[in-house]
């Protein structure tokens, strides 16, 4: 579309590139203060908005990647980001294969009871009872088995296979398989689109994930997970072994800049998986949002 | 034993043609009688005198006591309902129109790879947890070392830092806020797809007719938009008296609880911190009843207007 200029439309332009710059300042800073921040000496950043950082040192990283504590949350927040997503795969995607199809028995049912639980909770307390009685609290497995059936993913998946041609899995069907073998033979195989995409929502839901610590695993510290050691060390203070390890290396480092660093190492992964996720989560959300 | 009806035995042959699609469909159906169902038998600790660690019926059947706890003792359920309204209604108000905007914004910003640039920028923090969100805050605002606080300090602009987490006077505007920086480009992505949509033969038309680019947005984008807007609205009004529970938890504190506790917040403190269970299970049901009549409401009239509906 061409565009005639008009002194109206050329201020609008004026204003709106502004106003956009303005929006990605936003958005951007508080990212870049904050990496700044974490590799700037003490001392010397006090009342400047580090656009550059001042007296680059890398001591902060040297000590939590030293510390047990925070290697120990950073393992556990991984192993759960990879556990929890590939269970859920699992459990969603084969309910995902049979909600699909349209002449499964009681089929309305099961769609109307897995997808009510996207607008429907029994509540906290209920729920933290039943994970007591359980017996998952302290455990990691509250970690993942909760979250195994995923309502969002599972219409993801229904929708994706609902778009794959019958014939496909009748050649299954006619070779004598189940509709297990035409699943995991041949459907899972087609789904990779969806299922990657499924996969690294799950991870970044996993990853980011802090409540279900505060709430189940509140008693049990090796079972704290990044984004909780995180809120601690934000909320209160330092961890102990945290606090030695400052007071040792002296003034090449300091409390901000080992918060700013933990909140790095944290933002890190999702920054690194952003491009993808982008792009499949903008085609995700258009199916999801069209139809459950 | 009886002698089963032709549509019984046909019925008993579909299951057992199915069986493998039932098998696969086993643990997801059982996961979420589990862990969404089976919690509801826990309403009744709301109705006995529960003691915790008994089991959930092992207490005396008390009735409505804890409900009247809530409306006719306490006058609790004032301020946590204008909280919860204020802050959710808020952003729905004016974060979703503003995500709407936006996009025409980025619809008529000349330079087409900066607009894609921003449009980046804005969706990433959609992905981050509220503990990133709010140490990003907290190194920004907090009274003492907050950097921007710092800044306003050193220039002469202000004289003590802005207690922007810790006075209850801010919680409102810093939560509408938040909201809209976390959500914004989520929200914008949904607009940007429905811009997407219009045929480019109504521009073109338009301009034939001597239209100008404000008469465009204003007589073609803007009605386009409208629609979605009104779902969107309509959808998320539904959720009204539901917070995330893990913003609140963070955000929430000694100084600013009046403006800031929500009723899922006040939930948990009353069940997990002070260990009143039957009291805090008695406001979880109010809030889940009255949370689902809307959700019903709100697909009631979604359907009307669109011919869709959410389940």
């Amino acid at each position: 579309m061409k565009r005639k200029l008009t002194i109206s439309g050329v201020i609008f332009d004026c204003f709106n590139t502004l106003f956009m710059f303005a929006i990605f300042v936003i958005m951007v800073y508080p990212f870049l203060y904050v990496f700044n921040s974490s590799i700037s000496s003490p001392g010397t950043s006090r009342g400047s908005l580090l656009l550059i950082p001042s007296g680059i040192t890398f001591d902060s990283y040297k000590i939590l990647f030293k510390d047990a504590t925070i290697l120990r949350a950073a393992l556990l927040s991984i192993a759960r980001s990879v556990i929890g997503p590939f269970g859920m795969l699992l459990v969603s995607g084969m309910a995902g294969y049979s909600l699909s199809k349209r002449n499964l028995i009681f089929g309305r049912f099961f769609r109307l009871f897995i997808f009510f639980t996207m607008y429907f909770s029994a509540g906290i307390i209920p729920v933290y009872l039943l994970i007591q009685g359980l017996g998952l609290t302290g455990s990691f497995w509250v970690y993942i088995l909760p979250m195994l059936v995923s309502p969002f993913n599972l219409v993801l998946i229904k929708t994706y296979i609902e778009g794959i041609p019958e014939s496909l899995s009748e050649a299954v069907l006619i070779d004598g398989g189940t509709e297990i073998d035409v699943y995991f033979r041949c459907i899972i195989h087609v789904c990779l689109p969806v299922n990657a995409a499924v996969l690294l929502f799950s991870a970044i839901n996993h990853w980011n994930s802090f409540i279900d610590t505060q709430l189940y695993n509140y008693a049990n510290p090796e079972l704290y997970t990044l984004q909780y050691v995180l809120y601690n060390t934000l909320a209160t203070k330092l961890t102990q072994s945290l606090e030695q390890a400052k007071t040792a290396a002296k003034n090449t480092t300091n409390t901000q800049s080992i918060k700013m660093a933990i909140s790095v190492i944290t933002i890190l992964p999702i920054m690194c998986v952003y491009p993808i996720l982008q792009r499949y989560f903008v085609s995700g959300l258009m199916i999801g949002s069209i139809k459950a | 034993m009886l002698r089963q009806g032709k549509s019984a035995s046909g019925l008993r042959l579909t299951i057992y043609k199915q069986r493998h699609l039932l098998y696969m469909l086993a643990p997801a159906f059982l996961l979420t009688l589990l862990f969404c169902y089976s919690p509801l038998l826990g309403w009744y600790i709301a109705f006995s005198d529960y003691r915790v660690g008994d089991s959930i019926f092992a207490g005396r059947f008390t009735g409505f006591a804890q409900f009247q706890k809530l409306f006719a003792e306490s006058k609790d359920i004032l301020y946590l309902v204008r909280n919860t309204l204020i802050m959710n209604l808020g952003t729905i108000v004016i974060n979703l129109p503003f995500a709407g905007i936006l996009a025409i914004l980025f619809k008529e910003l000349p330079w087409k790879r900066g607009a894609k640039i921003v449009q980046s920028v804005s969706f990433f923090p959609y992905f981050i947890s509220w503990v990133i969100t709010y140490s990003l805050l907290l190194s920004l605002f907090s009274v003492n070392s907050g950097a921007i606080n710092m800044f306003l300090i050193r220039i002469g602009a202000i004289k003590r830092g802005i207690n922007l987490l810790g006075s209850p006077a801010y919680s409102w505007g810093m939560m509408i806020a938040l909201d809209a920086w976390k959500y914004t480009g989520y929200n914008c992505v949904i607009f940007l797809s429905t811009l997407s949509g219009i045929p480019l033969e109504q521009y073109e038309a338009s301009e034939l007719d001597g239209a100008n680019r404000f008469q465009k947005v204003l007589y073609i984008t803007v009605p386009y938009l409208l629609p979605t807007l009104c779902v969107l609205l309509i959808m998320n009004s539904g959720w009204v008296l539901s917070s995330n529970l893990e913003q609140y938890f963070i955000f929430t504190n000694s100084t600013n609880w009046e403006t800031m506790e929500v009723l899922d917040m006040y939930i948990y403190k009353f069940g997990l911190k002070m260990l009143k269970f039957p009291y805090a299970t008695a406001v979880g049901i109010v809030k889940s009843i009255i949370s689902l009549l809307m959700i019903c409401a709100v697909n009631a009239t979604v359907k009307k207007l669109n011919d869709t509906s959410i389940f």
